[in-house]
């Protein structure tokens, strides 16, 4: 895993110097090394987490007579097969990497390589005869790739804050990739939080020449139509899930020439991972796991006795309120992007627990909850579809109660507030049915948005998404359109990033994800809704499958959704003082995205309570606000001044065309 | 198809859909909770829609019942 940007300049010299501080604000996504390419048009760096090939991987990289140079972030991890093939057919490769197989890959196939690869990427390629680049990101959005395009040229990076390197890029919010935040969780592709900052699409690839810039997809999210799906007997379904689940993890642990750990969270999904690592692979496993002081978000007890029922050498974290109050600056430097949990911040402190004690790779069971339909979301459609179908009915309104176990504590009261929650936009033809309370709960943040904001919100951010669902959609299970609205919207934008590439790199930490394995998603993708979700039973078929694995206990245990203190560690006696200076009315009146009255509001009131007993409401809010401001002051007031600034150590692949200069190992 | 061969597919398929739901099964303690549990299922597997007075224990506890339901309303029997 690495860092990659980049320049494009049609109309004069890319600038080398530019160039490399952009390379230094990714320092924290390559410590092992760095390198760079320039000729009269393009400019592009790396640096880089050494972890396949690691004598002999170094980037930019080129082909056999320099004319095709790529720059890439993450991995292939059916390389192998992919460089066997392309032998066969005649090129020649000069290092083990995975990063050469792109380049001839290129060469073959042209933009039909990336539907080959079966990995997790964001690659640039520059081809000097055409004078083109070539910009592609992996299927479902692991590894990120931003660009800000220019009359003649483009710079583009992993990073935003690399694009920010140059002073004469545009730093301000944008108002409709904020509304997006603010009822999605994240922007959605190709939005972003500031305004003139693209990302690429997630299964994209986009090419830049003189004659402009295209896009489009070599990938798309699909499912048949319900009734129509290829394998209908749910133990021949689970029987191949396995395989392809065992052959995922399998690359993924052995692919690399570093150790790889794993994460152990005490769910089904992690564990999983690590039971299938046990019983495939001989090599000793180390797991690592996020605990919490406060002992309503631990998980401590199941993390142990799956790492026991495995002989795992473990290790944990344990994170406190005030651990996230701490790190929480650092962890909006790293995700870029207002969030609405304080959630990504001990996933920040356990990478580097991972870090600290010498691995650089971990497996995770990230994925598994959208793929296989393991959310809680996906659960409450259903019951709200099942309320629709007769909306009077005393028996149906029960079905609350099998939403939340805790609900049994007082079945009087609180299936009726449930009903009442998730009974509302009951259309069960409305494509986005299983989203809107989330989007509506989320939405009421932006009540407290600036009125200057709120004018430059032209359009309606959660209609743009619903339409972009492709017109089969119609046709499909209700749950696979759920499941469409979650991989497009909050994992590729939440999960994988603010949880995901963002906290795992700011320690440096590569993280892999076997159940978003390309075999694995179109297998599941294709599968009868009823196999993933089997009336209220979610993940059906990956219990089924690994039931011989697992201790009974974790096997059947109630979904867990991670969770972790939020906004509560802001109003604790022992608050860090960078709160204070955020949060002031000024501030808040400079950053123009928040009503200072209403903030001031929304604090006393916490205050009054020292955080003790907040609504989800309040709590969402405060995140909503808190993170706000630290993205305004690290990125637009500030633009990243006060973050540290990581030097780095001498190339060791430095190619200047334009002076001669060449050093490639 | 012959109304005859409809009719014995579905069967099959109601018993092969009663067997799934068996291999992880962890019943509710409460049999009406148990009985809208097995509601939901059946009426998003087979598109039917059931009465309150057949989302009742007595019918959806037995697989018989169960079979000889699913049969009458998605089957037109």
């Amino acid at each position: 895993m690495c860092g990659v940007c980049g320049i494009v300049s049609y109309d004069g010299l890319p600038d080398l110097a530019l160039l490399r501080r952009m390379m230094g604000r990714l320092g924290h996504r390559g410590p092992d090394g760095n390198g760079y390419f320039r000729d009269r048009r393009v400019a592009l760096g790396h640096t880089r987490l050494a972890i396949i090939d690691t004598s002999g991987g170094a980037q930019p990289l080129c082909n056999e007579d320099g004319t095709m140079w790529v720059t890439f972030n993450g991995e292939i991890f059916n390389y192998v097969e992919l460089r066997e093939e392309l032998r066969d057919r005649g090129h020649t490769f000069r290092t083990a990497s995975d990063t050469e197989v792109i380049v001839h890959g290129w060469e073959e196939w042209g933009e039909e390589c990336f539907a080959r690869f079966n990995g997790q990427w964001a690659v640039a390629l520059w081809d000097r005869r055409a004078e083109r680049l070539v910009l592609s990101r992996d299927r479902l959005g692991v590894r990120p790739l931003f660009f800000t395009r220019r009359p003649t040229g483009l710079l583009f990076a992993s990073e935003v804050k690399s694009i920010f390197a140059d002073p004469s890029v545009e730093r301000a919010f944008d108002p409709v990739g904020l509304e997006q935040t603010f009822t999605y969780w994240s922007p959605v592709a190709p939005l972003t939080v500031f305004r003139g900052i693209e990302q690429l699409e997630p299964g994209y690839y986009a090419i830049l020449d003189r004659d402009g810039f295209k896009k489009a997809p070599y990938w798309h999210i699909m499912f048949p139509e319900r009734g129509r799906e290829p394998v209908q007997d749910a133990r021949e379904s689970a029987d191949d899930l396995r395989e392809r689940i065992v052959e995922a993890t399998r690359l993924r642990f052995m692919r690399s020439d570093v150790p790889v750990g794993a994460y152990l969270s005490g769910g089904l999904d992690s564990s999983v991972m690590a039971a299938v690592i046990a019983r495939h692979t001989s090599a000793p496993l180390h797991t690592f796991s996020l605990r919490f002081s406060d002992s309503e978000f631990d998980e401590g007890h199941y993390q142990k006795k799956m790492s026991a029922v495995l002989g795992t050498q473990h290790q944990d974290i344990i994170v406190s309120s005030s651990d996230i109050a701490d790190v929480f600056p650092e962890v909006i430097w790293h995700a870029e992007i207002p969030i609405l949990r304080a959630a990504p911040a001990p996933l920040f402190l356990l990478s580097k627990l991972v870090r600290d004690n010498g691995y650089k790779v971990v497996v995770t069971g990230e994925g598994a909850d959208e793929v296989l339909a393991g959310y809680d979301l996906f659960r409450e459609a259903r019951v709200r579809l099942f309320w629709s179908r007769d909306p009077g009915s005393a028996k149906r309104t029960r079905a609350a109660e099998l939403l939340y176990p805790w609900m049994v504590r007082s079945p009087g009261r609180m299936p009726a507030f449930a009903r009442s929650f998730f009974g509302r936009h009951l259309d069960p033809d409305d494509p986005a049915l299983s989203h809107r309370p989330r989007w509506d709960s989320t939405s009421v943040i932006k009540s407290m948005l600036s009125h200057e904001l709120q004018d430059g919100m032209g359009r309606a951010a959660a209609e743009d998404v619903v339409a972009a669902m492709p017109p089969d959609g119609k046709g499909w299970d209700p749950l696979s359109r759920a499941q469409w609205l979650e991989m497009t919207t909050l994992l590729a934008g939440y999960i994988l990033a603010s949880q995901g590439d963002r906290m795992l790199m700011g320690n440096s930490v590569e993280g892999r994800f076997p159940f978003l394995d390309r075999d694995v998603v179109d297998f599941a993708n294709a599968l009868p809704a009823r196999h993933k979700l089997f009336g209220l039973e979610e993940k059906y078929l990956l219990k089924r499958a690994f039931a011989d694995l697992l201790p009974d206990d974790i096997l059947h245990r109630p979904k867990q959704p991670y969770r972790a203190p939020d906004a509560a560690s802001f109003f604790t006696p022992d608050r860090p003082a960078w709160f204070e200076a955020v949060m002031a009315e000024r501030a808040v009146a400079e950053a123009g995205v928040f009503e200072p009255s209403l903030v001031a509001e929304l604090l006393a009131k916490c205050e009054r309570t020292s955080g003790e007993n907040m609504s989800n409401t309040d709590n969402m809010r405060v995140l909503a606000v808190v993170s706000t401001q630290l993205t305004h002051e690290c990125f637009i007031a500030n633009d990243g001044r006060k973050a540290p600034e990581r030097s780095l150590p001498d190339p060791s692949v430095a190619v200047d065309l334009i002076t001669e200069d060449r050093s490639v190992p | 198809m012959n109304h005859d061969i409809v009719i014995w597919v579905l069967k099959d398929y109601v018993v092969r859909v009663l067997q799934d739901y068996e291999a992880l099964r962890r019943p509710d303690t409460d049999p009406e909770l148990e009985a809208v549990r097995v509601a939901i299922l059946l009426e998003d597997i087979f598109g039917i829609t059931l009465s309150d007075a057949e989302i009742d224990p007595a019918v959806l506890a037995d697989s018989s019942a169960v079979t000889a339901l699913v049969t009458r309303l998605a089957g037109g029997l």
